[in-house]
């Protein structure tokens, strides 16, 4: 496997970089480490294309370069009590934000307003050719031209090298208070997890534990109304409901995928709905080697695990469910695990966007 | 040679496939009612299966097509081209299937924005996407032209809200993007779908996010001697940590003719109306509202209005999204703009426009999104009067320069459409341009579905005079 990473300064000696190599893949800090490695593709890491461009608080916006940790732009941001609402992932673990668009990860915060997706408002990459595009723009609405950073997306660096980005930020909503809800079983928990989901109490995030049949509902605003939301949080589950202590302690571990007590050679995002985390939720409860936590009210499911035998089960699932997941952590034989549609489509848009293939497939292709 | 259309005849019923005059005239236009092309035939699918069929008989035939929900666009973005079909999405009206513990809903292409909010009430959901024509423009019309409304800061626009797209290409290839999962893997199909302006193919199954109802609105409308406080006042209001879910202005003008209209009550002798709406858990709203309270005290106004009960705040409402249509009563014909700013240059844009208004002679009203800096001046004009209409498109062309320069957006919400596709290349540049081509081609080799938007080309529509949209006219529909 070719290791040696190539780590440009600038436009120009990436853009070099990918006029003398035959086949490049961008990577960032290398934290989701499936999709940062290939066998044939010289690596380019953009981790000192880094700093933050712009910054203006009153537009809920900053633009910066795409080498830029999660960490560096969070700091900035909490100083002018402001944040990332989709809640990125691997922070601690050093991820970029060009990693975590190419990734197309978000955290349980996501729940509330919104995923990465949804906060990425300008992309500029250099197409497989060499060409710079300003995609998308700088300002929070925009409706002009293809909409190509939402494209980049997931992308996990086939479709262009990004450079830079701009977002969407948001004002921090105040104090974080975690409520943990004892639950009866699988069905009870999903059951009160669409409860929360669907209620006026405007949570920060609502995730579930099937090891311990346990949800938690986050609430972010002044404690004063956290309180009165507790309250009714407490009158609806009664003495199910218990304050989770060193709340901050718990969603760390959520985001650095690092919550099981030892580590896991595995990790996989599933894109979920009730039919495949009852799936998963069922298949795991029988199995001490693999963690499971469902997050966003059920809407994505994070699976770790040890063995290789367990990620070809977890392929027979997803398949039998049509879904889908993806490898972050772990080195497999494959990336892709479980159902990815194979369009022609999908052909045609790396075809456009890379025309001459200077960037790995698209694994589902 | 023009291509027989028996071919797609064969594919509906007589009644289904429309050639008679008086019905192709019914679509000649759309919101953008200064452009008018008669199509060659109108056929209105019932089933998903029948639009396949016609799209695959239009790239197999080279024909062009227009897809058309509520013909509500307002950048011409439904304008039918002269030698191609309209496919009429109306009667695919069905919502598939309700969700309510996954909160979602699943819908056809004809499914009217506001119908999907109705149906979902009884679980005490919603869908948050609320353009000014919610009552009639449809789902369908929403994704092609990533639709935005009154509340895009807080909830982002209607690409936010689609999880999920089963669509016929233009290749005639039939996809499903996305799923039922607000997250998914791979790059993100259904965003770039998400207003693509009809160039890609045509939705037939939406997965739309669904939102619980706030448990309560507070809503403010506080009146202003000038236009510049009013701005002033939406500074102060994001600056002091507040995230409400709507921040309206109007100018003087704009409030005279709501008043006319509706007569809604805004307070006399405004120069500008700033509204602002917080939502939420009844606890939050209570905490919030006086710190909104505090924060306005200080921003001059002379008069202040809390809507005290739901009719009381649909009042506020009412006068905001009537100001389009109300601004008919002003003057005969307008065009709607649709740029957008960085938020702290708003002020200095209105001035701008101001002087350029003053410069041209042309009367311009002006309300806009102020929390997200998406202007929409209102240029007034007689179409019956010779070279109104190219002097008002003159001005207008201006307009969406001063945006590009300051860094902002020639469309916040509108879409590029007929009307602004001259100016896309003034907003990106070459390579930009041309990947998006290449995109377009990715899609639609034939340059069948939709031709004419977005991109500057040769497929030019006739310009014509016009006034109201019909709709408009009975008050049916607003512009945003």
């Amino acid at each position: 496997m070719n290791e040696t990473v190539a780590t440009p300064g600038n436009l120009a000696e990436l853009r070099a970089l990918l006029q003398s190599e035959s086949l490049v893949l961008p990577v960032g800090n290398q934290t989701k480490r499936p999709l940062a490695t290939d066998e044939q593709a010289q690596l380019v890491s953009l981790r000192r294309m880094s700093g933050i461009l712009e910054y203006e608080p009153s537009e809920f916006t900053f633009t910066a370069l795409a080498g830029t940790t999660i960490a560096e732009v969070s700091e900035t941001l909490q100083q002018r009590q402001q944040y990332l609402p989709f809640d990125p992932m691997l922070v601690e673990a050093g991820a970029t934000i060009g990693g975590s668009v190419g990734a197309g990860l978000s955290g349980p915060g996501r729940f509330r307003y919104g995923g990465l997706r949804d906060f990425l408002l300008g992309v500029k990459f250099l197409s497989g050719d060499g060409e710079v595009i300003n995609s998308g723009g700088k300002v929070v609405k925009n409706a002009a031209g293809f909409d190509i950073p939402k494209l980049l997306v997931g992308s996990m660096g086939r479709l262009g090298v990004m450079v830079e980005m701009t977002f969407k930020v948001f004002p921090l909503p105040g104090r974080l208070q975690t409520l943990a809800v004892k639950c009866a079983s699988v069905p009870d928990a999903i059951k009160r997890m669409a409860v929360a989901a669907a209620s006026q109490w405007e949570l920060d995030a609502v995730d579930y534990r099937p090891g311990s049949n346990t949800l938690f509902l986050r609430l972010a605003g002044p404690d004063k109304v956290n309180q009165m939301v507790s309250r009714k949080i407490r009158e609806r589950w009664g003495t199910d409901v218990t304050e989770l202590p060193e709340s901050d302690v718990f969603w760390r571990a959520v985001n650095e995928l690092a919550w099981p007590e030892r580590d896991r050679a595995f990790a996989v995002k599933i894109p979920a709905h009730r039919g495949v985390v009852e799936a998963l939720a069922g298949w795991v409860g029988q199995n001490s080697r693999i963690d499971l936590h469902i997050s966003a009210a059920g809407t994505v499911a994070w699976l770790l695990c040890d063995a290789q035998s367990d990620l070809d089960e977890l392929d027979r699932i997803l398949s039998e469910h049509q879904a889908a997941g993806l490898l972050v952590r772990g080195e497999s034989k494959r990336l892709g695990i479980g159902c990815w549609p194979r369009t022609e489509i999908s052909l045609a848009l790396k075809q456009a966007m890379d025309p001459v293939s200077k960037f790995p497939h698209l694994f589902h292709n | 040679m023009v291509t027989s259309l028996d071919g797609l005849a064969s594919i509906f019923p007589k009644s289904r496939f429309v050639r008679d005059a008086a019905y192709q005239a019914a679509f000649e236009s759309d919101g953008l009612t200064a452009f008018r092309a008669k199509p060659r035939a109108v056929v209105i699918p019932e089933t998903a299966d029948e639009v396949i069929a016609a799209v695959r008989w239009c790239h197999e035939h080279s024909v062009p097509f227009v897809a058309r929900g509520s013909g509500t666009s307002l950048s011409g973005g439904s304008l039918p081209v002269a030698d191609g079909i309209v496919i009429a999405l109306n009667r695919m009206n069905r919502i598939l299937e309700i969700d309510p513990d996954e909160r979602i809903a699943v819908v056809e292409p004809g499914v009217v924005n506001q119908h999907v909010s109705d149906a979902t009430a009884q679980h005490g959901l919603y869908y948050a996407p609320d353009p000014s024509s919610q009552s009639v423009c449809t789902i369908g019309g929403n994704v092609a032209f990533n639709s935005g409304g009154a509340h895009c800061l807080k909830y982002g626009m209607t690409s936010n809200h689609v999880v999920g797209c089963k669509a016929v290409l233009a290749t005639g290839e039939v996809v499903t993007m996305g799923g039922r999962s607000v997250e998914t893997v791979g790059p993100d199909y259904t965003g770039l779908f998400c207003g693509s302006e009809g160039l890609f193919g045509i939705g037939l199954e939406i997965t739309l996010r669904l939102l619980p109802k706030p448990e309560m609105f507070h809503t403010v409308l506080v009146g202003y001697r000038s236009l510049q406080a009013a701005g002033d006042a939406v500074s102060a209001v994001i600056d002091s940590g507040l995230l409400p879910g709507a921040l309206e202005i109007m100018d003087a003008l704009a409030i005279e003719a709501a008043e006319a209209a509706v007569a809604c009550g805004y307070p006399p002798g405004a120069a500008a109306v700033l509204i602002v709406e917080l939502e939420g858990p009844a606890e939050k709203i209570d905490f919030e509202r006086q710190q909104l309270e505090a924060v306005l005290a200080k921003t001059g106004h002379f008069a202040e209005r809390v809507a005290v009960n739901e009719a009381d705040r649909l009042s506020i409402w009412r006068g905001r999204k009537s100001a389009f249509s109300a601004v008919g009563r002003l003057s005969p014909d307008f065009l709607v703009q649709d740029g957008v700013v960085p938020r702290k240059r708003l002020g200095e844009a209105l001035v701008r426009i101001e002087q350029l208004s003053k410069e041209s002679g042309i009367r311009v009203a002006n309300v806009f999104h102020a929390g997200d800096g998406n202007l929409h001046p209102l240029i007034m004009f007689d179409g019956k009067q010779d070279g109104a209409l190219e002097r008002a498109e003159e001005l207008a062309a201006k307009l969406l320069r001063l945006c590009i320069e300051m860094g902002g957006s020639i469309t916040g919400e509108h879409g590029v459409g007929v009307e602004k596709r001259d100016f896309l290349p003034e907003m990106f540049d070459a390579s930009t341009m041309a990947m998006m081509e290449r995109l377009r081609l990715a899609f639609d080799p034939r340059l069948v579905a939709n031709p004419g938007k977005m991109f500057p080309g040769t497929e030019a529509p006739t310009l014509s005079q016009s006034g109201l949209h019909p709709l408009e006219k009975a008050g049916v529909i607003s512009r945003e």
